[in-house]
């Protein structure tokens, strides 16, 4: 690990520079808060989709799904399709109301809808459990990437701290000093760059090829053939052991029956001799806790029960479900997907940009073309790098940024600029790993504006300082993002602080997922029922929130906590169950409905206004007389300010 | 009928006016139950096909194990690229069929205006 880059950090330098020229550009046309937080509220479909898609396509996207695609074979493919399929919800259900309500944040809306200043304060606490939930993933990220491209620290940091501070301080002053016209902007950009990096490496790996020196041939990406060749062997996956359980005989067979499954087809370094050589040497040298890197059969979680019954070998191929999820898991996590990103409050907030209701719709149909392009691309690169990675460990000439056990790659989130270094070269690698940090910088940028309206806008202007000027808005606006920029690289540091790092094999997708459930139980339920069923009341509202958002944040940390041996790994009981259950969507949403609809029910208490509420919601009349007045169109980001 | 200044919005609890253009809390209701059949008539077809296919993976062994093209078996082959079909079709036809509904709104209101409009005019006539 280690080697510097340097094509690779002149790409990310000149991407870093090009978001803060656009940062300070776009100031100048950022003057009140409807700038600051919603780009004046004009902003194109087509714009706003680029920028919804470079909001929503994270570290997770990047990196995570062509890793999770590369390790767990159709299990890691359902994180791309569920990550896609969220927005329906948006399209069907959220964003046109959202948009007509036609206010600045979610807890706006919340207030809105239900009139009690409580049930804003619910909402901002929901909306800042939510981001700070999916700010970690982005840091964490943020942390790993700089260490695989960079490989050392700064100022007496380590490698994966500088990347944190780094990338923390980046943000903080790019959407500090651009505000959302600025970040809308960088957003724009940053897709176009994500998208053009993961489109590049797929035409690299199929046009290019690898050459697989060890064995004389070059090989080109075929999907359904790389498919069938993958599929043909047992489903093998990097893990851990430690040095004492190496010295069981039984497991150091089985670890070697792996390895020999693992190394079949090499012809060239990654023979089994050497692997065992390996490991013998790190058994040798290492004490009885020290960790081994070793490879391991894929279990099939999804049907173990059947292939125990019947006897039947139980490992797994890669086209075959079953690698990340039971039965009960498979379900799960398609409901904390496709629920979870209409509870984003990043990515809602993007919807009081839009002109128009109707724009609202348009600028979600055209991110689902563009992010489903993405997601069909990421698990080609995903199933390529099995191969070629494979092939390059093989014939010796793997970057030697990333440490291999079996052929595979030890962090399977390494493979985006690990293929891209093996197919393109460093180039390639220097494109990919600004992708990365781009995809990195949208995200993280789209949650400070989120986390910072919540506190400056929901709390400071409407209780603390009522008739504050649009100066002291704006620049409590800015204030609150330099707050939560520095809570971001806080999180970054803690999470390999405590060890979480270690505790769970794919961490980025895990902590979206988190973030997903958090929003799925907070805000979807308070929101379908808030604008589909005038019978809500505020106290059922409330009442659903607690229990969605609530109920989803106790039960992550409890998995947490199990994951970090705080909670005994045999735990028995309701405690064992719930800290068991990696995404409580499955439960949690049902129970946020149920609650809002029995104290509704039992409350009955309507807000006065409730018929006003329903046509500002549900009518047009506001955007009839807008097209009248040529105000529905869409302006362009650089006009002087909103007034 | 007397216009409030065009910029101004006034909202009772039974209609809700922007300039000459009026929403009544009737003819919004008429479309909400338009808009909320479309919208759940949609997200029920969403959810089904969704959780169809986990449901598929769980109980339906050559949905999952038998290959048809390559090593695509058709669970593979429908998360990875059918799927994205499916949303797209689907969100196409929704935005269209809700911006017609928004057409509908439209019309309704202006007719509501044009009649109160001819009320007054054939009162003071």
């Amino acid at each position: 690990m280690g080697d510097l880059n340097t094509i690779a950090i002149v790409l990310v330098v000149i991407l870093v520079s090009m978001t803060i020229a656009l940062s300070v550009f776009s100031r100048r046309f950022t003057r009140t808060t409807a700038d600051f937080y919603l780009a004046g509220r004009k902003v194109g479909s087509f714009s706003n989709a680029s920028a919804i898609s470079g909001d929503y396509l994270s570290a997770a996207s990047f990196l995570g799904v062509a890793a999770a695609v590369y390790a767990s074979g159709l299990d890691g493919v359902w994180y791309a399709a569920g990550f896609a399929g969220g927005f329906m919800v948006v399209v069907f259900f959220i964003a046109s109301p959202l948009r007509r309500f036609g206010e600045y944040t979610v807890p706006d809306f919340a207030y809105g809808r239900f009139g009690t200043n409580r049930m804003r304060l619910v909402s901002v606490v929901g909306v800042l459990a939510t981001c700070l939930f999916y700010m970690a993933p982005q840091m964490y990220g943020a942390g790993t990437t700089w260490k695989v491209l960079v490989g050392s620290g700064l100022f007496g940091m380590d490698a994966y701290n500088t990347g944190v501070v780094v990338v923390g301080l980046i943000i903080m002053l790019y959407v500090a000093v651009g505000g959302m016209k600025g970040t809308t902007l960088n957003q724009i950009v940053q897709f176009w760059w994500l998208a053009f990096a993961m489109i590049l490496t797929l035409l690299f790996v199929t046009f290019g090829g690898v050459q697989n020196t060890a064995k004389g041939d070059l090989m080109r990406f075929n999907y359904a053939e790389y498919l069938q060749t993958e599929s043909d062997g047992y489903l093998m996956a990097p893990g851990t052991l430690t040095v004492a359980e190496l010295e069981d005989p039984a497991v150091y067979s089985q670890v070697e029956i792996a390895m020999t499954e693992a190394t079949k087809n090499n012809a060239g370094a990654a023979t089994l001799e050497e692997e065992m050589a390996k490991i013998d040497a790190a058994m040798a040298a290492g004490a009885p806790d020290d960790t081994v890197n070793v490879v391991v059969f894929q279990k099939n979680k999804l049907h173990q029960l059947k292939n125990d019954l019947l006897g039947t070998e139980d490992a797994l191929k890669f086209n075959q479900p079953g690698a990340r999820y039971d039965a009960f898991g498979q379900f799960s996590m398609v409901l904390a997907l496709v629920l979870g990103t209409a509870g984003l409050p990043h990515i809602l907030n993007r919807y009081y940009t839009n002109p128009s209701g109707s724009a609202a719709r348009r600028s979600t149909f055209w991110v689902l073309v563009f992010i489903g392009v993405f997601y069909i691309l990421s698990p080609m690169v995903g199933l390529a790098g099995r191969s070629m990675v494979r092939a390059a460990v093989d014939s010796g000439h793997a970057p030697a940024t990333a440490d291999y056990v079996g052929g595979l790659l030890v962090k399977s989130d390494a493979l985006m600029p690990t293929i891209a270094q093996i197919a393109g070269g460093e180039i390639l690698m220097g494109i990919v790993a600004a992708g990365a940090f781009a995809a990195m910088f949208s995200t993280l940028a789209g949650l400070l504006i989120a986390s910072a309206s919540s506190v400056g806008h929901d709390v400071y202007e409407k209780y603390i300082n009522p008739n504050a000027t649009e100066k002291q808005k704006v620049f409590v606006g800015k204030s609150a993002v330099v707050f939560f920029a520095m809570l971001a690289i806080l999180i970054g540091y803690l999470i390999p602080a405590t060890g979480l790092n270690t505790a769970y094999p794919a961490l980025i997708a895990m902590m979206v997922t988190w973030a997903f459930a958090v929003g799925a139980g907070a805000f979807v339920p308070m929101l379908m029922t808030g604008i589909w069923w005038k019978g809500t009341t505020e106290r059922g509202a409330i009442a659903g929130m607690l229990v969605g958002g609530g109920g989803s944040v106790i039960i992550i940390f409890m998995n947490m906590f199990k994951a970090l041996t705080i909670i005994p790994a045999d735990a028995t009981g309701i405690v064992g169950f719930l800290a068991g259950l990696s995404f409580p969507t499955l439960f949690t949403f049902p129970a946020a409905v149920l609650a809002i609809i029995i104290v509704s029910k039992l409350d009955g208490q309507l807000p006065k206004n409730v018929d006003e509420i329903w046509m500002r919601i549900h009518g047009n009349a506001h955007e009839r007389w807008e097209k009248e007045h040529g105000l529905d169109k869409v302006s362009g980001l650089f006009d002087k300010g909103t007034k | 009928m007397a216009t409030p200044p065009s910029n101004e919005a006034t909202m009772t609890s039974t209609y809700i006016r922007h300039g000459d253009h009026v929403d009544t809390i009737e003819s919004v209701d008429v479309v909400f139950r338009a808009q909320r059949k479309l919208s759940f008539t949609y997200g029920a077809v969403f959810f089904a096909v969704t959780l169809a296919v986990p449901a598929m993976t769980v109980a339906i062994e050559g949905w999952w194990e038998t290959t048809i093209w390559g090593g695509f078996t058709a669970n593979y082959l429908f998360i990875s690229l059918l799927y994205y079909i499916f949303l797209w079709t689907m969100a196409w036809t929704f935005s269209k069929k809700a911006d017609r509904l928004d057409e509908d709104l439209a019309k309704m209101a202006d007719k509501i205006t044009a009649d109160a409009a001819a009320a007054v005019t054939g009162s003071e006539g």
